[in-house]
């Protein structure tokens, strides 16, 4: 355990080291504080964090594959997973710290858009409903967290950057794809799995205010599934 | 101790390291010599863990590397090949980052990292990016965080690769003195840096282990021919008198030392390895003046050269 927490103490640190880190944190902070201005903190509209959550999950679509695409990649290509892995920490530790760390980071990523809530509040009469904002954050967290175990996965199979991003980005949309337009066009057998894999359908139940445990159990599951995906690529890696 | 039992490593169709066993007792120095693509790295990456061997096994103590892996990988210190860091970290963050890797106590940590960082010289380097670093120093900082945890076993892959001149004698002064506590295992392709440094040598080429003693030993050992050198008088002809020594193949006049003396050189027949007290009977008898008389002893550059060339050349000796 204390060697999962260095390495998630590591991972956030490096993000903050590097330009890529403040990067994806400004770009997204632009990106939603101008959805919030245009579109929230509009008079003739009701008060609601909606739209924010909505552009927010579409922005996590390239703001995730760019936080995970160094996760293992760079550690392959700078050679410094060999000192790691030669540590007493397990492969399974290792994997589990880099995730949490790149959790972190994207939490505290997120965590300056309260500031819009508070705002929000401030500024209406009558106050917006606390559900639906609690629901909606908990639904980019779990969402962020899924896309994260993805990407962690694909950089855990190359040392190349760009192709770990460009690999968790087509991933991403394939499932998303696959799992809405897809899922009518493919074989009648195959329907219930893709429904039941479906993420929008669980992410506007999160918009409506909704918090089913159901969503939080798959969405938890399917990030656990691909952090063993990674430790078993990176045993694999030993073996290879 | 150290000790590597029989290992076997295959990539694929290329088998990479073949049944090599050797071991290192505490307070060694050991280096692994072989030139490129020998298999040296991938042996010490079996030693340090990093990859299982697919056959053999490799012991630190009572523990087995793959095994009894955590509490083994505790008790090594590894650097890699061009020392891998992390180029946005400080270097004593960097290093207390590994000493809390290896389980280093928080309360223990910064002696630990102080002691480390002493050892090797980084204190004024202390609060610096390890990117900005030379490379002399970022080595520095590798070894530092390859000792921050105490280990028993230390283990170098190439050190001193793609350092000059200076930084590879600061290095192997740092070297020297970080094995006076510890077994030291280290690779390397310059034989000068190997000879000068280590206990013991074991040598690997394609896979397989080809030597394992002292310099000494191993240029004993060898099938290579060991010259004799004699400086002495022009008068009488010592060619003839050399010549009819029991055990000389061949003599020739090397060189003229100056206008009374010259320097011949005598190749011995097989078997007679040590021909200087016939050679100096010999001339003495004939009133023959010897001002110098030697063994020239064949270089561990030749020995390692005869090893690539014809296995076999050198006896595999249990060294340890």
């Amino acid at each position: 355990m204390k060697g999962t927490l260095t390495i998630a103490q590591r991972e956030l640190a490096s993000f903050f080291a590097i330009p890529l880190g403040w990067v994806a944190i400004a770009l997204y902070l632009f990106l939603t504080g101008g959805v919030f201005s245009l579109m929230i903190l509009n008079p003739s509209t009701a008060a609601t964090m909606r739209p924010f959550f909505s552009v927010s999950a579409w922005l996590m679509l390239p703001v995730i594959p760019a936080i995970s695409m160094r996760l293992f990649s760079e550690e392959f290509r700078s050679g410094t997973i060999e000192p790691l892995l030669t540590s007493p920490v397990g492969d399974a530790a290792i994997a589990v710290g880099k995730y949490l760390g790149a959790l972190w980071f994207m939490v505290l990523m997120l965590a300056p858009t309260l500031a819009h809530v508070g705002v929000l509040a401030w500024v209406s009469t009558p106050a917006p409903d606390a559900g639906p904002i609690v629901a909606g954050y908990a639904s980019l967290v779990l969402l962020g967290m899924l896309y994260l175990s993805i990407g962690l996965f694909i950089s855990s199979l190359t040392s190349n950057q760009t192709l770990a991003f460009l690999g968790t980005l087509f991933a991403i949309l394939l499932l998303l794809l696959a799992t809405t337009l897809g899922a009518d066009r493919l074989p009648e057998a195959m329907r219930p799995l893709l429904y039941a894999a479906a993420l929008t359908p669980r992410i506007a139940d999160f918009a409506k205010g909704v918090i089913d445990t159901s969503h939080i159990v798959f969405f938890v599951s399917c990030s656990a599934w691909f952090v063993l995906l990674t430790i078993v690529a990176l045993q694999s890696r030993r073996w290879s | 101790m150290l000790s590597v039992q029989g290992v076997h490593k295959s990539f694929g169709s290329i088998r990479a390291v073949r049944g090599v066993s050797f071991e290192v007792r505490p307070g060694q120095v050991v280096g692994l010599l072989g030139p490129n693509g020998a298999g040296k790295t991938t042996t010490i990456r079996m030693v340090t863990g990093f990859l299982p061997p697919d056959d053999g096994r490799v012991m630190i103590g009572e523990l087995d590397v793959s095994r009894d892996s955590a509490q083994a990988r505790a008790k090594i210190g590894y650097l890699p090949e061009s020392a891998p860091h992390y180029p946005e970290m400080k270097v004593r963050e960097f290093i207390a980052h590994r000493a809390a890797l290896f389980g280093v106590a928080r309360r223990d940590r910064k002696q630990a990292v102080g002691q480390a960082m002493d050892r090797c010289q980084l204190g004024a380097v202390a609060s610096r990016r390890v990117g900005v670093l030379s490379k002399g120093f970022k080595q520095r900082v590798g070894l530092a965080a390859a000792i921050v945890h105490g280990p028993s076993v230390l283990v170098l892959d190439e050190p001193t690769n793609g350092l000059d001149p200076t930084q590879v004698r600061e290095a192997r002064s740092l070297i020297k003195d970080l094995a006076k506590d510890r077994t030291l295992l280290f690779s390397s392709h310059v034989l000068s840096e190997v000879e000068r440094v280590c206990d013991r040598v074991v040598m690997i080429a394609g896979g397989e282990l080809r030597a394992d003693g002292t310099p000494g030993e191993l240029v004993d050992k060898t099938s290579l021919t060991r010259a004799h050198v004699i400086e002495c008088a022009r008068a009488p002809d010592p060619l003839p008198i050399l010549r009819k020594v029991e055990g000389v193949a061949d003599a020739k006049l090397e060189a003229l030392a100056d206008e009374a003396w010259v320097r011949v050189r005598i190749t011995p027949r097989a078997g007679h390895r040590d021909l200087r007290e016939a050679l100096s009977a010999a001339a003495r008898g004939a009133g023959l003046a010897v001002r110098e008389l030697s063994i020239d002893r064949p270089s561990l550059e030749r020995l390692f050269a005869e090893l690539i060339e014809r296995p076999g050349a050198v006896g595999v000796g249990g060294g340890a």
